[in-house]
């Protein structure tokens, strides 16, 4: 009986919230807003805000084609542990102060799940035996490379400035963070992280895979790229995978950046966090995405690595030199 | 002293020395090949066998079994013998090699039938098995240059077993003179640390030489260092190996790759923790960590350029070891709770390494049995004809990467934790850095070999026999065993190592008497506190809700995908329905094989990866003006600063 | 004494010039074992004392008697047949690469590079 006490409310924040539910529905919900603000700004009318479930549901009803060059088994596992990775995400990341999770929060782990998805769409893409898509996965292991340098940085520059005040040497746990920031005020307040912020909000469409760093999934040229041979179920699981890491990538700039204590009362702090990420990720992808056109891979390459690099090597010094 | 289990150090050296010199008896009659194969697992199960007897005594106990041989006790407290010596460290590295040895032994009972001479292959591998075996276990610095020399030879033997291909013979020639230069560079440093100490037994050279270092111990400290780095494949000195596990038999290079670098580390681990005692001087700390940095760097910038199985693989050896140097560069430093997390990543990540990189030699082995070529070029598709060799070649890109439920995941956080604490930031990012690009070298060959579209002259090859099957399914299970249960392996395993390296009081103790180190140092040893946490990694209930969310992802795998509407209808050629998309054109061969990945890599820098692929150069003069000019920095470096 | 060592180093140094500059396999081998022989040299030269006698028992040995240390003596025998066992396989793969390339010039024997 203790143990079913403590294991039902496991099972609700595993499925329910912030797990699979949450993850889902909000993760649509921000990826019809994108779609909207979108065609707003360029002023059409675009599509209703459902537009994303209406989408998922009819490709879950489809039939699905398996090619017969590919390989079974990793064609149909691949997108099914993107998804996964992804989710458990969810349940490390902190909501203002309130963890799911208190011990399990750590940086790096997050770092290896959020590549988790990009190397699932490689693996899913490669085995499908398409020449498409081994133009698609050769762009998007260069992608990924090129944006894990300035993420690495960042996480490196918090981790010293949170460390530093907590037990006088570096952290890497995201629980950490959040008591440093509600101890000493918001994270984007201090001056040395300033650049941090800015190169976050550069790497966001890179991670999420959209204009003008989405060269992988170029609609235009290589016809959508590794995920060319998939159709019904698992085409409807990797576009859910990328409207989640939306999700993922904007709760995690206001969890790193604007953390901290909130308000104390825990249903003003989700809402809090709905609309701190619906804010972030307006700004970061979809301004961007309705003016700029797309990069071309070894543009991609050259940019993460000058001007968030630089960005993010900044403020890694200046947290070094006790600003 | 004189239980049961102070005997089992030499059964484990001798057995298989005994097994050689009966294979070599007993000559190349082809009636007789069964029963040399069979001595060959028998003597390499025996010293298996008798190191995991020693686990009790050495690991639980606490105990440090000693050995004088031919019972030269020492007299008036001078060492006159040869000792051997086990302790939890040796222990460690000695159960990774047997082990190894063992699972070579039973792969290469299929995958070199249609080689001639083979009586002559069993007497050399029985000896590199004893050598390697007895490298670790011994505690006399020149018996280390014996065995080390044994092991040359019988590797350099086996890398040309196959001498009417070129490739084996030039790259034994190589390895020839670039290892021979290496031992003889140990050999000086041996003949210098003698002649100052006039002994050269470990742990008395570590009881004399405590702290008053002169001028010719610091040049022996240089050449030691140079000659070990040859043999474990650091930068500068890492040309031999590319050259050597790329034409070698499949089944020796996985002992090359994954086991005789670790007898190099080990050696470097003794010089540096227990003869020199530099642990706490941040000099030292500094050089073998940048010199770890470089290795990575140079190690897997090459890998993403290479054209061949078999050589691209040994490039990211040359990196991991990287990482373990860095391991073990911070474990000398002085703050001392960091150093213990250094040390125990990089003991770690010896573990995982062995595991992870014989598993992907042995399927390129496989491969190579089946396909008769390495090229990355000419190869393609082979995942529907080999299907467990994929699966197995995916587990072990994965572990390499460190990806989550994997085992590299856990010893790779270790030592970005500890170089991150230890305050060498930029570290951490190239070590970050280098584990992306080795996931990228890995994925260029998943979509050459395996993935993509078979070409027609590999349409009837078939799986690889069960014998060649079992070892990789042994390797790729303590893959995830160990990646899912650290803890487990970190308390019986690494922690008694890590705490035996740095409890260098007691090692002197057992070989002569109690207190004698206590008097040779006219003070006690402090020994850092062995608590740590692997914060956010094992926790009960996190690992419950993990299985819950797995179960329910396979519950959707199983009710919608996978019986899918495919079963009928795969033989209609002219129902393009099943075929790729390639818009409307006629589908020839078009696979994407190594010339064509990662082309915006390459373009942007274009110019770095040609100069380093320029200066490997393929002539074995300037292989060895690499090796003397490393030499010449250390020794510079080291006398301007001690 | 200080001329043995002077000495030894020298042909240590000779022997790692000719394995660097010579282009001919043969000359590289020779080179090799040159080293082998000025790192003996060494080894020797360390085991000197001032008025020893050679370490050999004989009969009419007298207690007290003074030698000169003989495990320099030892580990110089075991290096000597660690030389021969080099130089032996060094030369069988000269041989080898011969029949294979036609030519032992160190600049032709490169086809693995890279």
């Amino acid at each position: 009986m203790e143990a079913l006490k403590t294991l039902l409310p496991q099972i609700f924040y595993v499925l329910i919230f912030p797990g699979f539910l949450f993850c889902f529905i909000f993760g649509l919900f921000l990826s019809g807003i994108d779609r909207k603000m979108v065609a707003r700004m360029q002023r059409r009318i675009g599509p209703p805000i459902m537009q994303p479930f209406y989408d998922f549901f009819k490709l879950v009803g489809k039939d699905h084609i398996i090619p017969r060059k590919a390989s079974k088994k990793v064609f149909l596992l691949a997108p099914i542990f993107g998804l996964i990775s992804i989710v458990i995400i969810a349940l490390f990341i902190p909501i203002f102060g309130f963890t799911f999770q208190n011990n399990t929060a750590d940086i790096i782990v997050i770092l290896y799940l959020i590549t988790i998805p990009a190397l699932s769409l490689v693996v899913g893409g490669s085995s499908s035996g398409s020449p498409f898509a081994s133009i698609g996965i050769s762009r998007e292991m260069v992608t990924m490379l090129s944006y894990e340098l300035p993420l690495v940085m960042i996480f490196l520059a918090i981790g010293r400035k949170a460390g530093a005040a907590i037990n006088g040497n570096v952290t890497f746990s995201l629980a950490d963070i959040s008591k440093y920031q509600s101890m000493s005020g918001i994270m984007i307040s201090k001056w040395a992280l300033i650049p941090a912020a800015i190169a976050f909000l550069l790497i966001i469409p890179a991670e999420v895979g959209t204009v003008p760093f989405d060269v992988a999934e170029a609609e235009t040229e290589i016809c959508e790229g590794p995920l060319v041979e998939y159709s019904g179920l698992y085409l409807g699981i990797y576009k859910l995978t990328q409207a989640v890491k939306m999700f993922i990538m904007g709760s995690l700039f206001v969890a790193l950046f604007f953390g901290g204590s909130g308000f104390s009362n825990i249903y003003l702090n989700i809402i809090l966090m709905i609309v701190a990420v619906i804010i972030t990720i307006v700004l970061s992808v979809s301004f961007v995405r309705s003016v700029l056109g797309r990069l071309k891979v070894e543009q991609t390459l050259k940019f993460f690595w000058t001007v968030p690099t630089a960005l993010s090597a900044i403020s890694l010094i200046l947290v070094y030199l006790k600003f | 002293m004189t239980s049961y289990f102070s005997n089992l150090p030499i059964i484990a050296i001798l057995a298989p020395f005994l097994g050689a010199f009966l294979v070599g008896l007993m000559g190349g009659r082809k009636k007789l090949l069964n029963v040399q194969r069979s001595i060959a697992i028998a003597t390499t199960f025996t010293s298996f066998l008798s190191l995991i007897y020693l686990i009790k005594p050495v690991i639980l106990d606490k105990y440090i079994v000693a050995y004088w041989m031919g019972n030269w006790k020492p007299e008036s407290q001078w060492a006159i013998g040869i000792g051997l010596e086990v302790d939890a460290f040796s222990l460690f590295t000695a159960l990774i090699i047997a082990a190894a040895c063992f699972l070579s032994a039973i792969y290469s009972f299929k995958y070199m039938e249609e080689d001639n001479g083979l009586d002559k292959y069993y007497v050399l591998f029985q000896l590199l098995s004893a050598s390697m075996i007895g490298f670790v276990l011994t505690g006399d610095v020149f018996n280390m240059y014996v065995m080390l020399e044994i092991m040359t030879f019988a590797a350099i033997a086996l890398t040309s077993f196959r001498n009417h291909l070129y490739k084996s013979v030039e790259a034994g020639f190589k390895y020839i003179v670039i290892g021979s230069l290496g031992s003889s560079f140990i050999l000086l440093g041996t003949i210098l640390l003698y002649s100052q100490l006039h002994t050269l037994n470990l742990a008395q050279m570590a009881a004399l030489l405590h702290g008053n270092y002169t001028p010719v111990s610091i040049l022996a400290l240089a050449f030691m260092l140079t000659g070990y780095a040859v043999k474990a494949f650091m930068v500068p000195c890492h040309t031999w190996p590319v050259d050597a596990h790329m034409a070698a038999p499949s089944s020796i290079s996985m002992l090359l790759s994954g086991i005789m670098s670790k007898t190099g580390v080990y050696a470097l681990v003794r010089i540096l923790y227990m003869i020199y005692q530099s642990t706490g001087r941040p000099e030292m700390e500094f050089l073998i960590i940048f010199w770890g940095t470089i290795t990575m760097l140079v190690g897997i910038t090459m890998a993403v350029v290479q054209t061949d199985f078999k050589r691209l693989l040994a490039f990211s050896s040359v990196s991991q070891i990287g990482y373990i140097m860095v391991g073990f560069g911070v474990g000398l430093s002085v703050n001392k709770g960091v150093a213990v997390v250094g040390t125990m990543g990089a003991l770690f990540h010896m573990l995982n390494h062995a595991t992870f990189k014989s598993l992907l030699f042995l399927c390129a082995g496989a491969v190579l049995h089946q396909t008769g070529t390495t090229d990355l070029n000419k190869l393609g598709g082979l995942s529907k004809k080999m299907p467990y060799t994929t699966a197995f070649f995916i587990i072990g890109t994965l572990s390499i990467s460190g990806i989550p439920p994997f085992n590299g995941f856990v010893s790779k956080w270790l030592i970005y934790q500890a170089s991150f604490e230890a305050g060498y930031a930029p570290v951490t990012i190239i070590a970050l850095m280098a584990s992306v690009l080795t996931l990228a070298s890995l994925i260029k060959v998943i979509q050459s070999v395996f993935f993509g579209q078979l070409k027609e002259e590999y349409k009837d090859v078939k799986e690889v026999p069960l014998f060649m099957r079992i070892p990789m399914m042994v390797l790729s299970a303590i893959c995830i065993i160990v990646g899912v249960v650290p803890n487990f392996v970190s308390k019986y395993l690494i922690e008694p190592a890590a705490f035996s390296i740095y409890n260098i009081g007691n090692y002197i103790d057992v070989m002569f008497e109690k207190g004698y180190a206590a008097k040779m140092f006219k003070e006690t040893v402090s020994i850092p506190s062995m608590d740590y946490t692997l914060a956010g990694y094992w926790n009960p209930l996190s690992w419950l809700i993990l299985f819950m969310i797995l179960l329910i992802a396979l519950i959707l795998f199983f009710s919608f995908g996978y019986k899918s509407s495919n079963n009928k209808v795969i033989d209609d050629l002219i129902n393009t329905r099943y075929e790729t998309f390639t818009g409307g054109e006629k589908e020839d061969y078009n696979h994407l094989g190594e010339n064509d990945m990662f082309w915006g890599m390459r373009q942007d820098f274009g110019r770095y990866f040609r100069f380093i692929k320029g200066a490997h150069s393929g002539v074995v003069n300037d292989y060895v003006l690499w090796v003397v000019a490393a030499c010449a920095i250390v020794t510079i470096y080291l006398f301007t600063l001690m | 004494m200080l001329l043995n060592y002077i000495g030894s180093f020298l042909i240590i140094i000779l022997g790692l010039y000719i394995t660097i500059v010579k282009k001919n396999l043969i000359k590289i081998v020779i080179g090799m074992s040159l080293m082998d022989s000025g790192i003996n040299l060494l080894l020797i030269s360390i085991g000197f004392r001032q008025g020893g006698t050679a370490p050999i028992f004989m009969s009419d040995l007298k207690p007290g008697a003074f030698f000169v240390d003989p495990v320099p003596q030892a580990l110089t025998l075991t290096s000597i047949v660690i030389g021969a066992c080099v130089t032996a396989l060094a030369l069988s793969l000269v041989i080898k690469i011969k029949a294979h390339y036609g030519s032992i010039d160190a600049d032709k024997v490169r086809r693995l590079n890279g």
